[in-house]
C-alpha cells in the first residue's frame, strides 16, 4: 500500500538544508549513510542482528493492530531496513542473500520505507514485550533519518523545520505575536484571579527557563495559564525565550541534523539568558530528545534539565490546590511512560488536583500510543491515524464516563479530539496535566502569593 | 499546486486548499472557498470572524490564539464550528486567506 502522506518538494526540502537525491543516487547514498548509522550507532546494528521472529511484539503493536497491514508488525517493519543490511553488511547475506533474508534495494524499497516507517509511531511499546529487547521504534527512526538524507521528507515536518528555522518553533510564532498573546493571557489571569500574574519573556538573568509547547499559544492556552499560576504562586524568577518557544523537536523524528539544531537552541537561549534550570513544558518526544541527546547534540551544558511535571510534583507541597470535583483519566504519553520517565510524578499531582483519578488499563510502561505519536498529525494521514488511534479509544471507552482526559503532551492533545471523536465520544474534554494544577490553584492561599 | 477558479481567475492554492499567496485574497475568493468548505451562506457572523483574522494577520503575520477569536469576536468555540464546520484553524482561517496553522494542532 502506497502512503497517502505527502513529501515536500525538492526546492522546500533544499530550503531546510537537506539535499534531495536524483534517482540513481539513491541506492548509493542510502547504503553509504546506513553505513555511517551503522558505525555511529551501535545499538542500531543490535536491533538489526537480534530478531529472532519470536513473534510476542507484534500483538502488542496498536500500529499492526489498528491497521490489520501484515507489514504494521514491528518485525516485519524492522524487516524492510534489516534484509537490506543483511544484503550489504552482513557476510551471510552477502554470500547466501535471500535465504538468510538478504534482499538488494528495489523500486519497491524506499516506498515501503516510507508507508511503515511513517506508520510507526515510534512508540517503543514493542520493545516492552520483546524478550530480547529489540526497540523498532530506533531502527524506524534511523529509517526516518536516512530518508530525509534523500531528501525525502514529509510536507508538514518540513513546514515545521522551516518554522523553527525562522522562528524557533513549530507554528511560527514571530516575537511581536507572542507579546500580543502573552499579554492577553495576562489579562485573562488577571480577569480571572484578581492578581498579576505573569509570562515574562527574554527575561535575561531569571533562574528558570520554561520551554512551552508552541501549542500552547495557539489551541492549549490553559497549559501555559496553568504554568503561570504555579510560577506565581512559588514566587519563581522564570522566563519563557521567544527564540526557542518549543519544546518539541521533531527533528528527533526524521532528522538527526535538524534535531541537534534545535537541541542547541535551547543551549543558546539558556546561555544567554544565564538560566540555571532549563524546564520543559508538555510534549513527549520533546523531552525525549532533551533527557536523551542533549549531551551529544550540544555538549555538556552548565544548566540542569528537568520536566515541568517532575518539578510541579517536587513542589506539590508548597502549592495550595483544592481538588476539582471531577473524575479524571491519566493518558501516560508513550514518550513519558518509556523514554521519559514521568510515570508517577502526573499521578501524584493529578491526585493533588482532582477528586477521583481513574486508570486506563494498560498503563504506565504498557500505555498505548494516542495514533498520533512521532509527528504523525498531517492531515492527508487522517484516516490512518484514526486506526492507529484505535487501540487508545478502545482503552478510554472502558474507562467509563470520565469528565477530563488529561494528556500531557501537545502531539496527543491534537490527536485525541479526533480519534474521541470518531469512536464516538465527541464531548469528551481533553488538555494537560498543568492545566488541571491552574484550575485547581487557589492562588490567594497559595505560598509566594502576592 | 492547483488552483481554483474564482470568476474566471485561477488563484493557487495548496494541497490542504490554502490561498498560496495571501496578498491575493479578497471577498470574492471568499464566498468560493466558502462553497468548497460547506459554508452555505456568508452571514454577519462569518466576516466578523474573517475580518478579524485577517486583520490579526496582517499586523502579526500569524493567526491568533483560538482563545483570542473567540474573545475578541463574542463567539464560543462551538459557535465558530456552527460557522466554519472544519473549524477555526483549517475553515475560518482558510476562508480568511491565512496559511494553514501547522505545528501540534
Ligand atoms: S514502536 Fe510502537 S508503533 Fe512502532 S512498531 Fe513498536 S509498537 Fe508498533
Ligand atoms: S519480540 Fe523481539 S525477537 Fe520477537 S519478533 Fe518481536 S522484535 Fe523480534
Amino acid at each position: 500500500m502506497k502512503s497517502p502522506m505527502r513529501l515536500a518538494k525538492a526546492e522546500d526540502v533544499r530550503a531546510i538544508g537537506l539535499a534531495p537525491a536524483a534517482e540513481e543516487e539513491r541506492k548509493p547514498r542510502l547504503l553509504a549513510k546506513l553505513k555511517e548509522l551503522r558505525g555511529s550507532m551501535r545499538s542500531l546494528a543490535v536491533m538489526l542482528d537480534t530478531c529472532v521472529k519470536c513473534g510476542n511484539c507484534v500483538r502488542q503493536c496498536h500500529s499492526y493492530l489498528g491497521t490489520g497491514d501484515p507489514l504494521n508488525a514491528p518485525p516485519a517493519r524492522a524487516d524492510l531496513m534489516r534484509k537490506l543490511y543483511r544484503r550489504h553488511f552482513t557476510l551471510a547475506g552477502r554470500l547466501l542473500g535471500r535465504i538468510t533474508g538478504a534482499e538488494d534495494f528495489d523500486a519497491q524499497t524506499l516506498d515501503a520505507w516510507l508507508t511503515y516507517f511513517y506508520q510507526c509511531n515510534e512508540c517503543r511499546r514493542c520493545a516492552v514485550f520483546c524478550p530480547l529487547g529489540v526497540d523498532t521504534a530506533e531502527v524506524t527512526i534511523a529509517g526516518r533519518h536516512l530518508l530525509s538524507e534523500l531528501g525525502m521528507v514529509p510536507r508538514f515536518m518540513q513546514q515545521v523545520a522551516l518554522n523553527l528555522q525562522k522562528t524557533g518553533n513549530n507554528m511560527g510564532i514571530p516575537k511581536p505575536a507572542l507579546l500580543d498573546s502573552v499579554e492577553f493571557l495576562q489579562c485573562e489571569m488577571l480577569e480571572e484571579t484578581g492578581l498579576a500574574v505573569k509570562i515574562p519573556v527574554d527575561q535575561a538573568g531569571s533562574e528558570i527557563l520554561y520551554i512551552p509547547s508552541s501549542a500552547d499559544f495557539f489551541t492549549n492556552v490553559d497549559t501555559i495559564i496553568g504554568v503561570a499560576k504555579m510560577f506565581h504562586a512559588l514566587g519563581a524568577s522564570w522566563t519563557i525565550s521567544s527564540a526557542v518557544l518549543e519544546a518539541a523537536n521533531f527533528g528527533l523524528l526524521f532528522n538527526d541534523s535538524a534535531m541537534r539544531a534545535h537541541n542547541r537552541r535551547m543551549r543558546q537561549a539558556a546561555e544567554e539568558l544565564g538560566a540555571e534550570l532549563v524546564l520543559q513544558g508538555e510534549c513527549g518526544h520533546g523531552w525525549r530528545a532533551a533527557r536523551l541527546c542533549t549531551e551529544a547534540a550540544s555538549g555538556p551544558v552548565r544548566f540542569r534539565l528537568m520536566h515541568v511535571l517532575d518539578y510541579t510534583a517536587r513542589n506539590l507541597g508548597r502549592l495550595a490546590l483544592r481538588r476539582l470535583s471531577m473524575r479524571v483519566a491519566l493518558h501516560d504519553p508513550c514518550n513519558y511512560a518509556r523514554a521519559g520517565d514521568l510515570i508517577d510524578e502526573p499521578r501524584r499531582i493529578l491526585r493533588a488536583c482532582v477528586e477521583e483519578l481513574v486508570e486506563l488499563a494498560p498503563n504506565r510502561e504498557e500505555t498505548f500510543c494516542c495514533g498520533g505519536g512521532s509527528g504523525i498529525l498531517m492531515d492527508e494521514m487522517m484516516e490512518i491515524r484514526l486506526k492507529l488511534g484505535k487501540k487508545k479509544a478502545e482503552q478510554i471507552q472502558a474507562a467509563g464516563r470520565i469528565d477530563y482526559l488529561a494528556a500531557g503532551c501537545s502531539i496527543c492533545k491534537a490527536q485525541l479530539p479526533h480519534v474521541a471523536a470518531h469512536y464516538g465520544m465527541p464531548d469528551l474534554a481533553i488538555g494537560g496535566v498543568m492545566d488541571l494544577v491552574g484550575k485547581a490553584m487557589d492562588m490567594n492561599r497559595s505560598t509566594g502569593g502576592v | 499546486m492547483s488552483y481554483v477558479d474564482v470568476n474566471g481567475k485561477q488563484i493557487e492554492v495548496d494541497e490542504d486548499g490554502f490561498i498560496c499567496d495571501p496578498d491575493l485574497w479578497n471577498e470574492e475568493i471568499v464566498r468560493c472557498f466558502a462553497r468548497l468548505e460547506g459554508v452555505d451562506e456568508l452571514t454577519d457572523d462569518h466576516w466578523k470572524v474573517i475580518h478579524y483574522l485577517r486583520g490579526y494577520y496582517r499586523q502579526f503575520g500569524i493567526a491568533p490564539m483560538i482563545r483570542k477569536l473567540c474573545k475578541e469576536t463574542g463567539f464560543n468555540l462551538q459557535r465558530i464550528y456552527e460557522l466554519f464546520p472544519s473549524g477555526p484553524a483549517k475553515g475560518a482561517c482558510k476562508l480568511a486567506g491565512l496559511p494553514k496553522p501547522t505545528g501540534c494542532v
